[in-house]
């Protein structure tokens, strides 16, 4: 902005309009990774570090994970600024899980310059062709002007209706050129190709309240969705008026304190026992925010047939989809379950309910006692899980990786506190645990953020110790160590006839290398120091890993076998 | 049994849109048999006419509903055949050399509703619109001369109502081209 310029208006380049577009619309934090393509953005990001908070990650699969941690934590639009080329295909598995799991993101890729698409040139890749399939939208900038516009656009199209991964793809050219109109950023709140119905039909909520009311055994699954649309009072009013038992799916985990008289687990593969096997006896199934996926439903032939299914969701492609709706109530589960509420009697289904009671006592028999109160030598992840659960009052926000932790977690963790869990879900990305717990804490550094990881999903991201090091914020991390890739050598002992095949891990010295980050730690293989162990871990001020030695060849039950009916529940 | 869907795709006007749209159509295995894009009567609307033959209407149903998912579509309709008006064009490039059967434009003309649009020094270019089926029939008959080159174009279609397409466009200022 010299003096040779001083005929012309004092335009922004298109890298100062990515960032003054970043403040208008309320980001704080963004996390990234530098590199040639995005390098005129990272030159005019050294003039908005007042105002913007930059977090270096370490690889960019740790900035876009990250950014779900924190978007799920805020329920806003969680930001990734990457490279082109390999920069952005690092980014493809954390869009593809926020698309999977419903999750916020506007990922700002470099792109070459403007000339030069198309051409192969360094560093170049068709990173719109390849996202396409896993975003909600995206978009190439080749013209300075359209920042502003584009910018508004994807932050609007992210965190409304069904939340997902935007992308905006933009040449450096488009990032060092100078916009040719004055810079002006309006939030955008409707456009005419995209217009997601919130507020349900009446007629739609007519149609689902006389089924809830006429039914005997009505039957709730909380999903995703009232976490996302922070219905959770709203739940708990429904609830408490209809009488209706609730389970909440992996994603919809905390939209109900575990202590709630009508609370009875979750449903799915590793669900609880009364919670699977009673979909098939319950007379109404409703679903909130949720869509019926393969590893809730198992065999859809034999799902809920017996079932009138009122379906609330924000999605109408999810309708209908896996299981057909007798009423389906297309908008967000906030505003449905608000509208519902007075359309639905004062009711109790108290002998319904305790049908769910007999199944949990007999799960406890055979599953939690033998995990809780373990007489083997070795620490149980059940156990440890447990008494994490009683030490932190279930008050704690719990990010789990994938495998058997994963599901021991959700099965033991008494969540007390609403919007605690983050987890890797339709996409079960293995690495996600460490980097999205990062970004949780990020978010809400007032809350006690776990990450909860096996010693396999820790070592796909481990480097992001560095950023949580750097960070100096207070992660608490912890390895449920068995040694094994536990659910793939699980499903080898129960349906390969142990042919243990590529599943057993020689593993790195977790303790040091945590070390070496700069991050506290220890191991802890006795049972008698666990309690001790958990303590440390949560007395932490800093960053810290404790690596709890588990049971190798544990397995994770309850178990409905892949593809199985909901009634044909394993318990061992 | 095979049924035939018309998928009449009312768009903005987006660069890469073609490809998100054929995507969902990748994902779930479905060849498309013919595919047109075109303007419309309304500025900045592009319409798609997919034309897919499928046993299960359901499967086609949620098919639509996911194309109606993607940011930039405005409208989507899957037609059967009886409830729309539609039509192809086929070129037919036929050799005619001097010592060949010359061909009868009369019976071209008259009997089969086509015309010779260009004739070149040893072939000529004839043109048919139709169904699909007319196309072909006309195919057969043409298959006495040298068929040089054959060409039909994808399925355009208008459905059978009186409405206008902006009785389906969401609310908005569209301007007629």
């Amino acid at each position: 902005m010299g003096q040779t310029q001083s005929d012309q208006p004092n335009f922004l380049t298109g890298a100062q309009a990515i960032m003054q577009s970043l403040v208008e619309q309320g980001v704080t934090t963004i996390f990234g990774y530098p590199g040639g393509a995005i390098m005129p953005t990272y030159d005019a990001l050294y003039d908005y570090q007042d105002r913007l908070h930059h977090i270096l990650v370490r690889h960019e699969q740790g900035a876009g994970h990250a950014a779900q941690g924190y978007a799920r934590m805020l329920n806003k639009a969680g930001v990734c600024m990457v490279t082109s080329g390999p920069g952005a295909t690092n980014l493809i598995t954390p869009i593809a899980d926020a698309m999977l799991d419903s999750t916020p993101l506007v990922c700002i890729v470099g792109q070459v310059r403007g000339n030069l698409l198309g051409t192969d040139a360094f560093q170049e890749c068709d990173v719109i062709g390849m996202s396409m399939p896993v975003t909600k939208w995206n978009y190439q900038v080749v013209d300075a002007n359209e920042i502003p516009e584009i910018m508004a656009k994807a932050f609007y199209i992210a965190e409304t209706g069904r939340p997902g991964p935007v992308l905006i793809d933009i040449t450096r050219t488009a990032q060092s050129d100078k916009m040719t109109i004055p810079f002006e950023y309006k939030p955008i709140k409707t456009l005419i190709s995209y217009k997601p119905r919130i507020d349900p039909k009446a007629e739609h909520l007519e149609a689902a309240a006389k089924l809830i009311n006429a039914a005997k055994k009505p039957y709730i699954l909380a999903g995703h969705g009232v976490l996302i649309s922070g219905a959770e009072q709203e739940l708990n009013d429904f609830v408490d008026k209809t009488g209706i038992p609730v389970a909440t799916t992996l994603l919809g985990m905390s939209s109900m304190d575990a202590d709630h008289p009508l609370y009875v687990g979750w449903p799915g593969m590793h669900g609880n026992y009364g919670a699977n096997f009673l979909t098939n006896s319950c007379d109404v199934l409703i679903a909130i925010g949720m869509r019926f996926d393969d590893r809730i439903t198992g065999d859809l032939a034999s799902y809920a047939k017996q079932a009138k299914v009122v379906h609330i969701e924000i999605d109408p492609s999810e309708v209908d989809k896996n299981v057909k709706a007798d009423a389906p109530v297309i908008g967000d589960a906030k505003s449905a379950l608000k509208a519902l509420l007075p359309l639905v009697n004062k009711n109790e289904h108290t002998e319904w309910r305790n049908e769910f009671r007999k199944y949990d006592e007999e799960e406890y028999e055979k599953i939690d006692k033998k995990d809780i109160f373990h007489t083997g030598d070795k620490i149980t992840m059940g156990e440890a899980v447990h008494m994490l659960s009683n030490k932190t009052k279930g008050e704690a926000v719990v990010v789990t990786d994938v495998g058997q932790h994963q599901m021991i977690t959700n099965h033991y963790y008494r969540f007390k506190k609403r919007n605690s869990i983050v987890t890797s879900g339709g996409a079960g990305t293995m690495g996600f645990a460490l980097p999205a717990a990062f970004g949780a804490k990020v978010a809400l550094p007032e809350r006690e953020v776990i990450a909860i990881i096996g010693d396999g999903g820790f070592q796909m991201t481990l480097q992001e110790l560095g950023t949580i090091a750097q960070s100096g914020l207070p992660v608490k991390i912890i390895i449920l160590n068995n040694n094994f890739l536990g659910m793939v050598r699980q499903w080898q002992e129960l349906f390969h006839s142990r042919r243990y095949s590529f599943v057993e891990l020689q593993n790195p010295d977790f303790i040091t290398i945590a070390k070496g980050f700069g991050i506290d730690g220890h191991k802890v293989e006795d049972r008698t120091e666990l309690s001790n162990s958990l303590d440390t871990l949560l007395n932490s001020k800093t960053p810290y890993l404790l690596e709890i030695v588990c049971e190798k060849e544990g397995n994770v039950f309850p178990m409905v076998p892949a593809g199985g009916s909901v009634t044909n529940v394993r318990l061992e | 049994m095979l049924t035939t869907y018309t998928i009449s795709i009312f768009t903005t006007n987006t660069v890469g849109l073609l490809n998100r749209i054929t995507i969902i159509f990748t994902r779930r295995r479905i060849n498309i048999e013919c595919l047109t894009v075109s303007e419309t009567e309304r500025k900045g609307v592009s319409r798609f006419t997919i034309v897919i033959r499928n046993e299960n209407r359901e499967f086609v149903e949620k098919l639509v509903r996911q194309i109606r998912k993607i940011t930039d579509v405005l409208a989507v309709f899957g037609y059967l055949d009886d409830e729309i008006v539609f039509n192809e064009i086929a070129l037919f490039k036929i050799a005619t050399p001097l010592q060949g059967e010359s061909i009868d434009v009369k019976t071209i003309n008259l009997d089969w509703n086509a015309k010779v649009v260009h004739w070149g020094l040893e072939y000529v270019v004839v043109e048919k619109n139709g169904t699909e089926d007319e196309i072909h029939e006309f195919y057969s008959y043409l298959k006495k001369w040298e068929i040089l080159e054959y060409i039909k174009s994808g399925r355009v279609a208008v459905g059978k109502t009186e409405k206008g397409l902006v009785a389906y466009l969401p609310e908005g200022n569209w301007e007629i081209v």
